[in-house]
């Protein structure tokens, strides 16, 4: 192995210590949640970062995992603990993906991510009033399985490395340049002979699949769902966004870095800066968004590669 | 780019400063109790009223020394009415604070997660305002709770209707909400149970600004009794809108929440005029300390408390007692104290039994307010009433 | 006509006259945010805020001085104008000039904006719950109509039937100012292609600047016109920012009529559906209606908005 790749793992090994070297459970909590929206972010990357489909209705996916899991258990089919859960979880959310794709992709840019916002509305919607599936407005109450923060951790753990493997992989495959194609130019891509549909499809089942496990993972953790928790726009949506925007959508590592802020600042503001956090949080977005165009890992990058071709360009001076 | 950054200076410099001013805390023998409430959100308000509330209870308890001697020291963190928020904050009150004892929450869905988190850890936990009936149905041995749940919302509606004469028939207009679910379906078991003809059943998402054309089918029913459980200023357009459909029924009966809140009377202005509703306390109950609660809390902070507040400051009351009688303060016996609590406070008695499904449960009257000539009266039970109810209502046209 | 019959009657016409009162306020909120998207592709999450400041503007207008909110208009108008520009120029721009993998820079932007401007409002005014009382807030109009022996009582909300009115003239003044003035005709060509536009000399930048001043602006005024039937707290924006959304596709970028058609469209949606299909799914009928509207009339339903 090189040793860029060595340097890679490290931090890797790292997260993946953390349990051992502290048991703590509210920093565990911390974690759990960092590495579950490291999850969300990724799977939206993928369809948005990568694929150029804006969606901002992500938490339809979410939620209908999270639902899945809850029913499961609510009716006796499974017990928390167990771990096809995350499995059907997201198996739903993709079959809802699927339906609302086939609804969705005919329309472009703005339109399609509207749509999908309004979609993802009426699942909410649904969610509440449908009483006898869903408990509607009071929720669904399960007793977490595991006493120990520890295990959630390396599930969650589990989850995001699988999907941060899937979605470099597919990134390297023909599907993935298929993707960056579309995102580029879609009646480019559709010229050249590639079934765009089939692909944005493709990229939005991967996405929406691990969406709806980590919703999966949410109820089985948390204990507690309710529509206006799982399937929220502001909350779920729009902050999936912001994460991988922060970040930087369209790079490795832009929105994991992107989840470790949010949850990180979030909670710092909370606890030190009192009742103005959330005030402060907007104005931080707001920096962040003129300062670092493309996120905090792409606007590093862009940096480092001009300086690089500055370099270069020096040395052929 | 060289852009200077003035934001990031000045977020710093307040996060600095924050930070710094957090660590200096009051030093010296202090009881520190961890407090999350909805400080920011759509319930902020309710959450603010809370906070104050505890706020001038603790004062008054540190005024008169404190409890053996130790001042009470609030830490109060906002959830944002959020659940995974007011678990995180109670995790960390339990596991890094290391408090042995944890009392708050507003909503149901955070006080039910709050309660499931310090059960897990074996903290008691005092449930304040929090009403939907599973909190204390669990079969949980540390969770307490000092309000009365969402079945008992009502009694003293039953009750009233006892002097006056149960309606034929009644329509129920609630809101999506947890509470507004559970505190309907109370009031439709009841009805199916006294052959009260339920006409209509229908929830609404909180915040519309048009209720006329579910009023109007409402209208078309003709029901006795028109009930409505909502959290927020539904509530006021509710009854500013059957006036202006001029809809009469017997009355107008609301679940508490939006109804008993001040500004329902400011907003609604003459549509609020005998609208009568459920409530867990009102400033005339006969509680000794109610209506000095009541003065001194309008005096401070220039507006009125409702039962909301009087539930936060009875809890912090309630939390010095039982500190009082603890052997040590440990979760344990603060537990143990706790259980055996048996006093008066300005919200009413506090004893936590056991009955059906209950377990660790305050049980309370409950009482019926009525809005009479701009103002809220107490109109049952007898002992605490402070004017005689007007049922039925008068029909809007013939009134003032 | 028997007197299940005329209740009926008088049902279906009191969920008309709801629905289409209702519709001229949702369409003043839509209008401001149909010129936006229409002129700069923005989708300003910060819309429902926007209002929400000029609620307060109005209330403190009548707390403290008494003013009217009717005749608080003209405070709030060229108040909320210029805060648009404001944002517009030294926020937004900067942000839609960076180069970007993708341009969601600004729609993220609009959300920071809408935390900010909520927060510092519950911080500014507390979460308390704040009304304008004006004398006319409940003052109704009867229309009492004698039909096969039966008295069909409908009723007129007055102050709904100003904001309607209201609507419809800053609906038509703004449909008129694009199509005859000199700076509508450039926003309109500016909307059609920008690139365009500016080889045509027309600054561009200052019309995306005066293009968020009349948005904002708009939904300030329906704010305004709101405050008198509604209740006031910083955290009111969210469900107007997604009704402007269905409003603006269902009349097409950019059109003004169309946004005032899909006001209506809307307003009706809600009132017929909650009382004859569902009460709690009214909120998922205007949903529905949009994605339709999206995929078979995608340039609105009056076909004439940019595609």
């Amino acid at each position: 192995m090189s040793r860029k790749n060595l340097i890679g793992l490290l931090p890797i090994a790292a997260v993946l210590l953390i349990p051992l070297l502290t048991q703590n459970p509210y920093l565990l909590h911390m974690f759990i949640l960092s590495l579950m929206w490291i999850v969300l972010g990724q799977s939206w990357n993928l369809l948005g970062g990568y694929t150029g489909q804006i969606s901002y209705g992500h938490a339809a996916f979410f939620g209908v995992g999270a639902y899945t899991a809850g029913i499961m258990v609510k009716s006796g089919l499974s017990a928390s603990t167990a771990w096809w859960g995350l499995l059907l979880g997201g198996l739903m959310a993709a079959l809802v993906a699927a339906a609302i794709g086939w609804i969705c992709f005919r329309l472009r840019g703005s339109y399609f991510s509207l749509s999908v916002l309004a979609l993802s509305e009426v699942l909410r919607i649904v969610a509440v009033n449908w009483n006898r599936l869903t408990n509607g407005a009071e929720g669904i109450l399960l007793i977490p399985a595991f006493n120990t923060k520890t295990y959630y951790y390396y599930i969650a753990f589990g989850l995001a490395a699988v999907n941060l493997g899937v979605i470099r992989w597919v990134m390297h495959t023909k599907p993935g340049y298929y993707f960056l194609a579309i995102r580029e130019d879609q009646d480019c891509a559709e010229s050249l002979g590639i079934d765009t549909t089939k692909f944005k499809l493709l990229s939005l089942l991967i996405s929406a699949f691990f969406t709806g496990a980590a919703g999966a993972f949410y109820m089985n953790y948390m204990g507690f769902i309710d529509p206006g928790i799982v399937f929220s726009l502001p909350d779920i949506s729009i902050m999936v966004i912001l994460v991988t925007m922060l970040g930087g959508a369209a790079t490795k590592w832009g929105p994991a870095v992107g989840a470790v802020i949010f949850i990180l600042v979030s909670e710092i503001f909370r606890v030190w800066v009192g009742s103005g956090h959330l005030l402060f949080f907007g104005v931080l977005i707001i920096a962040i968004i003129i300062y670092f165009p493309n996120g905090i890992v792409g606007t590093l990058a862009d940096r480092r590669a001009r300086r690089r071709r500055a370099r270069g360009a020096e040395a052929v001076a | 780019m060289t852009k200077p950054r003035p934001m990031q200076l000045v977020t710093l410099a307040l996060l600095v400063g924050g930070m710094s001013a957090s660590l200096l805390l009051a030093q010296g023998k202090t009881f520190k109790v961890g407090v999350p409430l909805p400080l920011t959100g759509a319930e902020a308000k309710f959450g603010e009223m809370e906070k104050q509330a505890y706020e001038m209870a603790v004062n008054e308890i540190n005024a008169k020394g404190g409890v053996k001697g130790t001042n009470l020291v609030l830490d109060i963190q906002d959830s944002g009415g959020k659940p995974e928020t007011a678990t995180a904050i109670v995790e960390k009150f339990i596991t890094i604070d290391k408090d042995p004892i944890v009392v708050g929450e507003y909503s149901s869905q955070c006080s039910y997660a709050v309660a499931g988190v310090a059960e897990k850890y074996k903290v008691p936990y005092l449930v304040v305002t929090g009403a939907a009936d599973k909190i204390t149905q669990q079969g949980w041995k540390y969770v307490y709770r000092l309000n009365p749940p969402s079945t008992l919302y009502n009694q003293g509606l039953y009750g009233l209707w006892g002097t006056v004469g149960k309606p034929k028939s009644i329509a129920l207009l609630y809101e999506n909400t947890d509470f507004g679910t559970s505190t309907s379906r109370a009031m439709k078991e009841y009805c199916e149970a006294n052959g009260i003809k339920v006409v209509l059943d229908e929830g609404y998402q909180a915040g519309g600004v048009d209720f006329k054309p579910i009023l109007q089918k409402v209208k078309s029913l003709r029901p006795d009794v028109i009930y409505m459980v909502s959290y927020l200023m539904d509530a006021s357009l509710l009854m500013r809108q059957s006036k202006e459909l001029d809809i009469n029924p017997q009355a107008f009966i609301g679940g508490a929440a939006g109804f008993t809140l001040p500004e329902f009377l400011q907003n609604a202005a003459d549509a609020s005029e005998d609208a009568l509703s459920g409530t867990l306390w009102t400033p005339q109950v006969k509680y000794p300390g109610a209506k000095a609660f009541f003065d001194n809390f309008k005096a401070k902070y220039s507006k009125d408390p409702d039962y909301h507040g009087a539930e936060a400051y009875a809890a912090a009351y309630v939390l010095a007692d039982t500190l009082k009688r603890a052997k040590t303060w440990t979760p344990e016996d603060l537990r143990a104290a706790l259980a055996a609590t048996n006093m008066m406070t300005a919200f009413g008695p506090v004893k936590f039994i056991s009955w059906g499904k209950f377990t660790n449960q305050n049980r309370m009257e409950t009482l019926v307010l009525q809005v009479q000539n701009k103002k809220f009266e107490t109109v049952y039970p007898p002992d605490a009433a402070s004017a005689k109810a007007i049922y039925p209502v008068p029909h809007w046209r013939d009134r003032k | 006509m028997s007197p299940q019959v005329a209740g009926q009657l008088e049902l279906l016409g009191q969920v008309l006259i709801s629905g289409v009162l209702l519709g001229g306020l949702y369409a003043l909120i839509g209008l401001g945010m149909s010129l936006i998207m229409g002129v700069m592709k923005i989708i300003n999450l910060a819309h429902g805020e926007l209002m929400m400041v000029a609620m307060y503007i109005t209330f403190w207008a009548f707390t403290l001085a008494k003013i009217d909110p009717y005749a608080s208009l003209l405070i709030v108008f060229p108040l909320m104008f210029l805060l648009g520009v404001g944002v517009q120029k030294f926020l937004l721009s900067p942000v839609m000039e960076a180069d970007t993998v993708l341009p969601q820079g600004q729609v993220l932007l609009t959300v920071g904006l809408g935390l900010v401007l909520s927060n510092l409002a519950l911080l500014l005014f507390t979460a308390n719950y704040r009304s304008v009382p004006v004398s006319y807030a409940s003052k109704t109009i009867y229309w009492d109509l004698k039909l096969g022996g039966q008295t069909i009582s409908l009723s007129f909300s007055y102050p709904f039937l100003i904001a309607f009115c209201i609507a419809g003239v800053l609906g038509a003044s703004l449909f008129i100012f694009l199509a005859k003035t000199d700076t509508g005709r450039m926003i309109r060509a500016t909307a059609q292609d920008k690139r365009a536009a500016a080889l045509m000399g027309i600054n561009t930048k200052r019309i995306t600047y005066i293009t968020f001043g009349i948005g904002a602006a708009l939904v300030g005024a329906a704010g305004a016109l709101l405050d008198p039937v509604y209740y006031l707290y910083p955290q009111i924006g969210g469900q107007f920012t997604s009704k402007a959304f269905v409003i603006t596709i269902l009349g097409g970028l950019g059109d003004i009529p169309g946004a005032v058609l899909g006001g209506l469209v809307l307003g009706l949606a809600e009132s017929l559906g909650s009382v004859y299909i569902s009460l709690g799914y009214k909120d998922a009928f205007g949903f529905i209606i949009f994605v339709l509207v999206l995929i078979f009339m995608p340039r609105g339903l009056l076909g004439r908005g940019r595609a």
